[in-house]
């Protein structure tokens, strides 16, 4: 009997758990989320920024799309092809994809809600390249044919961009550039309606975002929030064919202080919430499983569901191979032979990133496993340091710089903690960002605190734009790397399109990185985010919490 | 009267162009060129050119002073370098959450400070004058920032009385506690100041008199000895009205409250020049302002006193 009891009550918990994961979506309601600053910029053309892409990604969609494992896909574009050589890209575009009819209460838009068609993307693409916008990441795309002479005012359109009808586009290219389509997916690259940018002009289009995307913009009230309602002529539909979304609406309230944030998702005010260090254990993060496949983990307790999973970028302390000490090699081995990597995570950051062993995080395109890396070996790291001529009798002080954030702090007062042991006197001297990137981009500081998540998910985005001797100074490479080889080899996989040989490349590229040690690789990022429980249909994507997509996500209550 | 305001306000035009001075050589001085922050983490020096050209930051010191005065005598103070808002324009979206604010953390600060330091004063060595004086040490010993996370904890997540933080555009509920929290302070000190003003006022002869003749207690107080003993109380909430709008900046940041402070600060990290500028030189408006208000006051409360 008691026996019989207990089957019964476990085939009611599985139906009941079977119902709530089977259940169909429901529509409606409006999902409550917190923006850590005032967005700079939802004019995709000018955001630079991960808070306003956070907002773009609802409005706006790009020609192909990053998911939430890293991978590109189709997103406007429904296919693509390239010739052999990968100079010439061509996108075949989905059809009866509409732009925004309505905006801010319901007023028509410039475009009228009309067909967006590959007119759209010359124009975007043309309207990006104009010297006279002057858009922050048009130089990401330089590689389009035609680029140089419409900046240069020779010509007065992008020559490499076509339309060959009215659903394809193509893309020709100056020379074969490997990462391209992954660069399409950059949040910069929004296929926008000329209409509404032309009513606005290009710097207050900030004001009045008009796209594709699974919501429209209703209001902003600078410092307060962001309002987006559902578009009710969204293409997307769900697997069983239902419309997308199912929200009617996002608010995004801008909440500064993380702290505040927690309280906020406690009271209830809000379904998504930046799990901040004091809160990890509360939020369920030392009871974590994993799925071994996509390295995502997850935690239920009765706040809602956490999740975790690394996340593609890497954080490391540069050092200037120009300046003294660090012009030499023994010392910069030494720095990185002095730390031991896995107690500073543990310790410090809840165990959450993972060690680093060179440049390119998990996850990444040509990662490689078998790199050895620095290991944690205090000997080698006081016999290096004595062969370059340091010792008890002639100590090395080093000034470490970094952006105030008590994360940094931390990280760098375990970092002073065991250079001590092998005698390095580490000073720690906190800046604000801006004098930070001052400073570093100058070649003034001798050794400095740095992160870098991707852009767009290739190693090029990683070991050419940091790097490569090209970038020195403002574009990247910030600890003055210039090595011939490492150029050579970063330059070949740019042009190469067999994906095999880039690999074989950017190995060889990190390898020599990792000899050279122009940094101290400490950690690859983690990503995390805490849904409330009635929560359904979030994903936490890798490319970092800040991108996550909110078109398929409804709320079970 | 009259004469005395123009006066006063001829002498704030040199304080004001000291003031817009002063923050242009600190702001050029500052390391962290804004044309860089605005790019992000990495940007092509193309850009980066451009983007100075377009700021006037190429533009020789004295030149970009001189446009800036010129724009501000026409209330043009530019546009902001991070979201091209109109320097103006950003000023008057916020200063309605400001202004709200401040103006009931000082109904807070008069209302609160003023009934305890009577009280105290009235009934002094009772336990109601050290009960209020202990609230009194109390609120001016405790950072603003901390007095603001306690009432979250106490109001929004145990007791549950406030929705949450933020602007709640403009309803009043939402109002109370960055109002309380901004207002402690300047009640504290303006209670220990009542207080000890109308002991002194209380023992004057003419508060003798007047309770000789019959008069009510009430009236006495109220009417004799308050008015006499507000001149120092005005003084200070003049002198409060500074504390009070850099204590705005903690109060924004901790309620989400999009007021002027968080404005600034955020100026600040971005080097968001002409936003500062604009927010400075308001600021120092409103204080130049108040001041000469506080002084004009005191010929309400104190008829010796003439202004000519």
């Amino acid at each position: 009997m008691r026996r019989s009891f207990v089957l019964l009550l476990a085939a009611l918990l599985v139906c009941g758990l079977t119902a709530s994961v089977l259940a169909a979506p429901k529509y409606g309601g409006i999902w409550r989320d917190a923006l850590n600053a005032n967005p700079p910029d939802l004019n995709p053309v000018h955001a630079t920024d991960t808070t306003s892409a956070e907002v773009i990604y609802q409005i706006f969609e790009s020609l192909v799309e990053i998911d939430n494992e890293g991978n590109i896909v189709p997103l406007l574009a429904e296919s693509w092809t390239s010739n052999e050589d990968g100079t010439v890209f061509t996108f075949k575009l989905r059809e009866g994809v509409r732009f925004h009819a309505t905006t801010e209460g319901g007023k028509p838009t410039a475009n009228g809600g009309r067909e967006m068609t590959a007119e759209d993307v010359v124009w975007t693409f043309n309207h990006i390249c104009d010297p006279a916008v002057n858009s922050e990441r048009a130089y990401f795309v330089d590689m389009i044919k035609g680029y140089a002479d419409y900046r240069e005012g020779i010509t007065d359109h992008l020559a490499g961009v076509k339309a060959l009808d009215k659903y394809t586009v193509q893309f020709e290219l100056s020379y074969p550039f490997a990462p391209f389509i992954s660069i399409l997916g950059y949040n910069s690259f929004m296929i926008l309606p000329r209409e509404d940018v032309e009513k606005w002009g290009h710097r207050e289009f900030n004001f009045h975002p008009v796209g594709t995307g699974p919501f429209k913009f209703e209001e902003w009230v600078q410092d307060s929030k962001v309002v987006l309602s559902r578009n009710e002529n969204y293409w997307m539909k769900d697997a069983d064919g239902n419309q997308l979304p199912y929200l009617d609406g996002i608010e995004f309230r801008i909440i500064v202080d993380h702290n505040i944030e927690w309280t906020e998702f406690l009271a209830g005010n809000l379904y998504q919430v930046y799990v901040d260090d004091p809160y990890y254990e509360q939020a369920g993060g030392t009871k974590m499983t994993v799925n071994p496949e996509t390295g995502l983990k997850t935690a239920v307790t009765n706040l809602g569901l956490f999740y975790e999973r690394p996340q593609l970028g890497t954080y490391y302390y540069g050092m200037n191979v120009e300046k003294p000490p660090f012009n030499d090699k023994r010392v910069r081995q030494a720095l990185n032979y002095a730390i031991n990597r896995e107690v500073l995570i543990d310790l410090v950051l809840n165990g959450r990133p993972s060690p680093a062993k060179g440049v390119l995080p998990p996850g990444m395109m040509a990662y490689n496993p078998d790199l050895a890396g620095y290991t944690y070996d205090p000997e080698k790291a006081r016999q290096l340091m004595a062969e370059a001529g340091y010792g008890p009798n002639n100590p090395l002080e080093i000034d470490l710089y970094y952006n105030s954030s008590t994360l940094h702090e931390r990280v760098a007062e375990a970092m002073q903690a065991q250079y001590a042991q092998i005698g390095v006197k580490l000073n720690l001297r906190v800046l604000d960002w801006g004098s930070l990137l001052d400073g570093v981009e100058r070649g003034e500081y001798g050794m400095f605190r740095m992160g870098w998540v991707v852009d767009y998910p290739d190693p090029d985005n990683f070991l050419y734009v940091l790097l490569h001797s090209e970038n020195i100074g403002p574009q990247g490479n910030y600890a003055r790397f210039n090595n011939p080889r490492f150029d050579e080899l970063t330059k070949l996989a740019r042009l190469e399109t067999d994906t095999a040989k880039r690999i074989q490349y950017y190995q060889e590229a990190e390898r020599l990185v990792v000899e050279e040690a122009p940094w101290v690789f400490i950690y690859h990022y983690a990503t995390f985010s805490m849904v409330a429980p009635f929560v359904r249909g979030y994903e936490l994507p890798s490319f970092g919490q800040y991108a996550n997509k909110f078109r398929a996500v409804w709320l079970d209550r | 009267m009259g004469r005395y305001l123009v006066k006063r306000l001829l002498a704030a035009v040199p304080v004001l162009l000291g003031v817009i001075i002063v923050t242009f050589i600190l702001t050029t001085i500052v390391p962290g060129d804004p044309a860089r922050i605005m790019l992000g983490q990495r940007g092509s020096p193309e850009t980066i050119a451009k983007i100075r050209a377009e700021m006037g930051l190429d533009d020789p010191l004295p030149i970009q002073i001189i446009n800036f005065i010129k724009g501000a005598l026409t209330l043009n103070l530019g546009y902001s370098y991070r979201n091209n808002m109109a320097v103006t324009d950003a000023i008057l979206a916020r200063l309605p959450a400001t202004g709200m604010l401040a103006v009931a953390a000082i109904i807070v600060a008069v209302v609160m400070g003023m009934s305890l330091g009577i009280i105290s004063a009235t009934k002094q060595y009772s336990w109601i004058d050290y009960g209020s004086m202990l609230f009194a040490l109390l609120g001016i010993s405790a950072p603003t920032f901390f007095v603001g996370l306690l009432m979250i904890v106490v109001f929004i997540l145990i007791l549950g009385w406030i929705p949450g933080t933020g602007y709640g555009d403009g309803a009043f509920i939402y109002l109370i506690l960055p109002a309380l929290t901004l207002g402690v302070r300047p009640a504290a000190l303006i209670a220990r100041l009542t207080r000890s003003s109308m002991l002194e006022v209380i023992r004057q002869d003419y508060i003798c008199t007047a309770k000789a003749k019959g008069l009510h207690n009430a009236k006495v107080i109220f009417k004799h000895a308050l008015k006499n003993a507000m001149v120092p109380v005005v003084t200070i909430i003049g002198v409060e009205m500074a504390s009070l709008l850099s204590g705005v900046v903690i109060t924004e940041q901790i309620f989400s409250w999009p007021g002027l402070g968080r404005l600034s600060i955020e100026a600040v990290t971005n080097r968001d020049f002409p936003i500062l500028r604009g927010t400075v030189l308001f600021m120092a408006l409103i204080f130049m302002l108040t001041n000469i208000l506080v002084d004009l006051s005191y010929a309400l409360f104190d008829p010796r006193i003439r202004y000519e």
